[in-house]
């Protein structure tokens, strides 16, 4: 079974294709920060008023420590624990998707905030900004409940492994990052910030990839080990999105205060809602809020891009690409 | 409900909360109301709802429209009729705007920009003394025939602004009209071509929109620039050129053949040249330094022949990965390829790759003679490296696949079909930044072109396309690009110089899929291809009618005589296998460019029109749809847009439901395999994704002898392989394609989907994982790339 300990090393026959496909889907969207240009965000950022700077150095506050956390505890518990050589190809890959992210809010913090100070204190941010502290305080919660285990050789080892794989997909990946793009995603659609908008459409692909791997993982298990998945368990996950969505909620009563056109917190409470709702659903369980997306600009991220390459760089390309020359295929 | 018929003062902002006065929210909610009037399926009290929900503190009555444009405007793939509504607020925003500035008609509006200085000087002197007439030429009611996303883009880029306020100072009819007056010479003409526009049935393309009837009149899209010459000094003029053109929103076209390839010998220095790249590094940074006046960035496409010896290295220019010194990710790249090239990928026979130093002969010789001259060359043993064609064939295809670039077009296709090329030493060396163009260039001569286009969307009805409505539209759309040639402001001598010789102009269109829908034909019917030939037919004998009556008036282009049309051949005589049907017709024009000569040396070229067709809210060109329901971003935003003919069609025959929306977005915009959905719509709604890709060229292939100069033909597969693209792109050089554009793919993964409902994954055998919604797009499209659902 995935979870029981060792080290298998059997790709063939393979167990779980799923996850050598997802694999391959990851590789074939390489992008590098490089190729993101922030040099109209400078202008916009010249413009900004005082409630909008805070709101972006928060959120890129957020951003430069919240991948550098879900790496950690990628390669400190996930890759461990999950006992398949293809499940672990994708987790090695997803590693360096978070590199890649990581780099890219490095180069965005380097970018936005030329006061070497300040740029000290956003890495610091899990220490000296509370509403972000209080974020990461919940991660490490859930890190804590497994960082010592060596071998899940109980049920109870797996439940808090399985709690601790939900965390990460379910309500630090899938809704502190939504809440966090939500964000950027409005700045966008009032035409601000293109450049950091650029970067998260790569980001927000991958953390999706990320998100649905873990997901199916959570469905492999359950398919094999099905009484991990009881009542407890249920309220378990239930109880932890609740915790998500409130700490997500004051993180963004510090950013939004008292509302800025087109973002409340009424508003912002609504839409992780639903995505907390979303999550649940995703994991079999019924919805708890029943809350409706209020934002209209995610509705945009919904569909196929299309892009006048005079305006923005086209992003849908792939990068793996097979076979040989032939002139006889069908097109 | 016609029109707007908001009059500012009702709209004005008033001060904050004065007494018992209605608050900010109240009023918005009163327009709201009034503007939905008469929109069916719009329902006003909802998008109220949700201002009132997301009310925040201090909210002014402009920024509550703001956010009602917003929420209506992407609500459209609910119900497309809330674009109308959304529409109407923004125009309802600018009407607010405008008139805070003092503008509440055409010629306060255009006092207003004189003020500013924004006009030029007979512009604003023709308008004075016309000022009554042409006030009764605007029509404001002409609003309402935008959707959202056309007006938002007319909105965010195109009205003059205040240059110190940014407010905007003019309306969208005052800004065609404008732009109409920027190009005509009398009241009559300027109403001409404002009805014109302002029926949205031809536009003019960006850089005229932009820049008719301003001070730096810069009319021209395209610039192809020579290749410089192999020497520092002439690279240095070259980047300069470009920075100039460039500055004034024109795309630019260069080709970079004649420069020495790596290690060749640098006779001054005794050193090696480091070849092509290092040039072409400094070449991005300029192109990225130029912003078009802040209204888009600079966009450059370099053209490098097959036979150049730093190919290898050119086509990894946009690669993600490797040394960033080597990469240049603000350039666009092309192939100008020659057919030996292509018989020797089908003979899978060896391809020799040359420094332009030891060859120089080859940049300037295209057909028989350049086949001979390659081949003396590889005899004399010139060739720095000699490696199998298809291997390079393959480079080209990945190329392709990962970056959508090094795009194919083909160089003795482009020289043996145009009319410039009637003289050995007139020759065609590259094409432009959209591959629709083909002109001669040489070292002191830059070609430019004006281009514009109808939009065939506007001549159909359920009933059939309209011909004479097209007749019309042509004619006066031939005879301002011709203006343009006279009007426009050359940023350098060399455009000047070209264009004024040759004359060149490119008439396309728009909205060909929209035709297709209207009169519901599959994209890739007998039928369809039919009616595309004859619109292509049709466009382009109007325009030889039009321009050689132009000739008889104004008399020929000065570069008439070195013309293959001089010697009595025509484009279309290049395709014996034409479909030509009106016969008569050209045998009568024939006769009349025997007689008078012709205007324009070239006439058609089909651009891909992605600004104005957004102004239009048609297709692009001559495109497929990539999808019913698909976002486009730009430099203003991210916008939704839905195929308003799919969904009226489901509408008509009850289909249509929130399930099935939900499906179709589910499905990234595809309606096949949706059980709900009929076959026949399945059949004519593919996406770009779906049609064979033969189809494309096929029609593409037909509406050639028509076109004199290229197209801008996009490919599309959603997973491309090296073989696939091989067999296309060969196939499109078969089928005597002159040029193709983007190789569009998809991405391998994607985003989660945030407002469609999740899925709970149903409980499978580990092998067999139910797919999630994701995977089954995927899948249907690519079954091979999915390993799991084999």
């Amino acid at each position: 079974m995935l979870l029981d300990p060792g080290m298998n090393l059997t790709l063939r026959p393979m167990k779980y294709p799923d996850f050598y496909d997802q694999y391959r889907a990851a590789i074939k969207n390489t992008w590098t920060v490089e190729e993101v240009d922030l040099a109209s965000d400078l202008t916009d950022l010249a413009k900004f008023t005082p409630q909008e700077q805070h709101l972006i150095h928060r959120l890129v506050a957020f951003f430069a420590t919240g991948d550098t956390i879900v790496a950690n505890n990628l390669v400190l518990n996930l890759y461990q624990h999950v006992n398949s050589p293809e499940g672990r190809l994708y987790l090695s890959r997803q590693l360096f998707e978070e590199a890649v992210h990581v780099q890219f809010y490095l180069t965005l913090l380097d970018t936005y905030l030329p006061d070497p100070d300040e740029r000290a204190k956003a890495f610091d941010a899990v220490n000296n900004i509370p509403s972000i502290k209080r974020k990461a305080d919940f991660c490490f919660k859930w890190i804590d409940e497994v960082f010592d285990m060596q071998e899940l050789k109980t049920g109870e080892d797996r439940r808090k492994f399985l709690l601790n794989l939900i965390c990460f997909a379910a309500c630090i990946e899938g809704l502190f990052f939504y809440g966090a793009f939500a964000y950027v995603y409005w700045l966008r659609s009032r035409g601000l910030l293109d450049g950091l908008a650029t970067g998260t459409n790569w980001v927000f692909r991958d953390e999706s990839c990320h998100m649905n791997f873990a997901f199916s993982v959570v469905d492999v298990v359950r398919q094999e080990e099905p009484e991990l998945f009881d009542e407890q368990m249920r309220q378990q996950v239930t109880d932890m999105l609740e915790e998500a969505v409130e700490a997500e909620l004051q993180f963004a009563e510090d950013l939004i205060g008292e509302g800025m056109p087109g973002m409340t917190v009424k508003d912002m409470k609504s839409y992780l809602e639903y995505a907390a709702d979303q999550r649940l659903v995703r994991l079999g369980m019924p919805k708890k809020w029943g809350s409706e997306n209020p934002f209209p600009f995610m509705a945009l991220q919904d569909v196929q891009e299309l892009t006048n390459f005079f305006e923005r760089r086209p992003t849908a390309y792939q990068v793996a690409v097979e076979g040989k020359v032939d002139l006889d295929e069908e097109f | 409900m016609t029109g707007l018929a908001t009059t500012p003062s009702a709209t004005t902002t008033a001060p904050q909360q004065r007494g018992p006065e209605p608050g900010p929210a109240a009023r918005i909610a009163e327009r709201i109301r009034a503007h939905a009037a008469g929109l069916p399926d719009v329902d006003a009290e909802k998008v109220i709802a949700q201002i009132e929900a997301g009310l925040w503190p201090g909210a002014t009555e402009t920024a509550l429209r703001e956010r009602a444009v917003e929420i209506t405007s992407s609500s459209v793939a609910s119900e497309p009729t809330y674009s109308k509504l959304a529409a109407r607020l923004l125009a309802e925003h600018i009407a607010e705007e405008t008139a805070g500035e003092g503008v509440t008609s055409f010629t306060t509006s255009i006092a207003a920009s004189r003020d500013n200085g924004l006009l030029a000087d007979d512009l604003v002197a023709f308008v004075e003394a016309n000022a009554e007439a042409l006030d009764a030429v605007v029509d404001d009611a002409a609003d309402d025939r935008f959707e959202y996303f056309g007006l938002r883009t007319v909105y965010d880029r195109y009205l003059l602004r205040h240059p110190e306020h940014r407010t905007v100072l003019e309306r969208p009819q005052y800004f065609m009209l404008r732009v109409a007056c920027g190009l005509s010479q009398s009241v009559e003409e300027a109403a001409e071509l404002y009805r014109l526009m302002s029926a949205l049935a031809y536009l003019p393309s960006s850089p005229t929109l932009f820049n008719s009837g301003t001070r730096r009149a810069q009319l021209s899209s395209c610039f192809l620039l020579d290749s410089p010459k192999d020497e520092l000094d002439s690279i240095y003029e070259r980047y300069s050129q470009v920075a100039r053109l460039s500055k004034y929103a024109g795309g630019i076209g260069i080709a970079w053949s004649r420069v020495r390839s790596r290690g060749s010998l640098i006779r001054g220095t005794n050193g090696h040249s480091n070849g092509i790249v290092p040039w072409l590094r400094t070449l991005d940074s300029s192109v990225a330094a130029v912003n078009q006046g802040g209204r888009r960035k600079g966009a450059a496409c370099v053209y490098l022949a097959t036979w150049h010896a730093d190919i290898e290295e050119f086509l990894e220019l946009r690669d993600n990965t490797g040394d960033v010194e080597r990469r240049t990710h603000n350039l666009n790249l092309a192939n100008w390829i020659p057919d030996e090239f292509m018989r020797r990928v089908e003979a899978d026979a060896e391809w020799s790759l040359f420094d332009p130093k030891e060859t120089p002969e080859l940049v300037d010789l295209w057909g028989d003679e350049f086949d001979r001259a390659y081949r003396a060359a590889e005899a004399a043993g010139k060739a720095r490296k000699t490696i199998p064609a298809r291997e390079l064939y393959g480079r080209m295809m990945r190329t392709l696949a990962q970056t959508g670039n090094g795009w194919m077009t083909f160089s003795d296709t482009a020289n043996r079909t145009s009319n410039q090329t009637a003289r050995k030493e007139n020759v065609i060396h590259l094409s432009n930044l959209c591959t629709e163009i083909l002109e001669v260039t040489n070292d002191s001569e830059t070609a430019v072109c004006n281009l514009g286009s109808v939009n065939l969307a506007e001549h159909c009805t359920p009933e059939g396309f309209d011909f004479e409505r097209l007749e019309t539209t042509v004619r006066s759309a031939v005879k301002f690009l011709d203006r343009t040639i006279d009007l426009g402001f050359y940023p350098t001598a060399e455009a000047e110089k070209a264009n004024r010789k040759w004359r060149p102009v490119g008439l396309g269109c728009m909205g060909l899929a929209d035709v297709f829908f209207k009169l519901k034909l599959a994209f890739d019917s007998e039928e369809a291809l039919a009616l595309s030939t004859a619109i292509a037919e049709r466009i382009a004998l109007v325009a030889f009618e039009t321009s050689t009556g132009l000739a008889e008036q104004l008399g020929a282009h000065p570069n008439f005589a070195e013309t293959r049309a001089a010697e009595g051949v025509l484009h279309i005589d290049h395709y014996p296998n034409a479909r030509i049907t009106l016969t008569e017709r050209w045998d009568a024009v024939r006769g009349r460019i025997a007689e008078h000569g012709l205007r324009n040396s070239l006439m058609i070229a089909i651009a891909p029109t992605a600004t104005i067709a957004s102004i239009a809210g048609c297709a692009e060109c001559i495109e497929p749809v990539v999808s019913n329901v698909f976002k486009r971003e730009t430099l203003s935003g991210e916008f939704l847009q839905v195929n308003r003919h799919l969904i009226a069609e489901l509408k008509e025959r009850g289909i249509w439901s929130e399930q099935v929306r939900q499906a179709i977005v589910v499905a990234e915009g595809s309606v096949q395999g949706i059980a709900e959905i009929p076959a026949d719509l399945q059949e004519r709604y593919r996406t770009a994704w779906e049609l064979p890709q033969r189809a494309l060229i096929d029609l593409a292939a037909a509406r050639t002898p028509f076109i004199d100069q290229a197209q801008s033909l996009n490919l599309f597969q959603a997973s491309p392989t090296i073989g696939k693209l091989s067999s296309m792109y060969r196939y499109a050089w078969q089928q005597g394609l002159k040029t193709t554009y983007y190789l569009r793919s998809r991405p391998a993964t994607r985003i989660n989907q945030t407002t469609v409902s999740a899925q709970p994954a149903a409980v499978a055998q580990p092998a067999e994982l139910e797919v999630i919604p994701a995977d089954i797009a995927c899948s249907l499209e690519n079954p091979e790339s999915c390993e799991a659902c084999q």
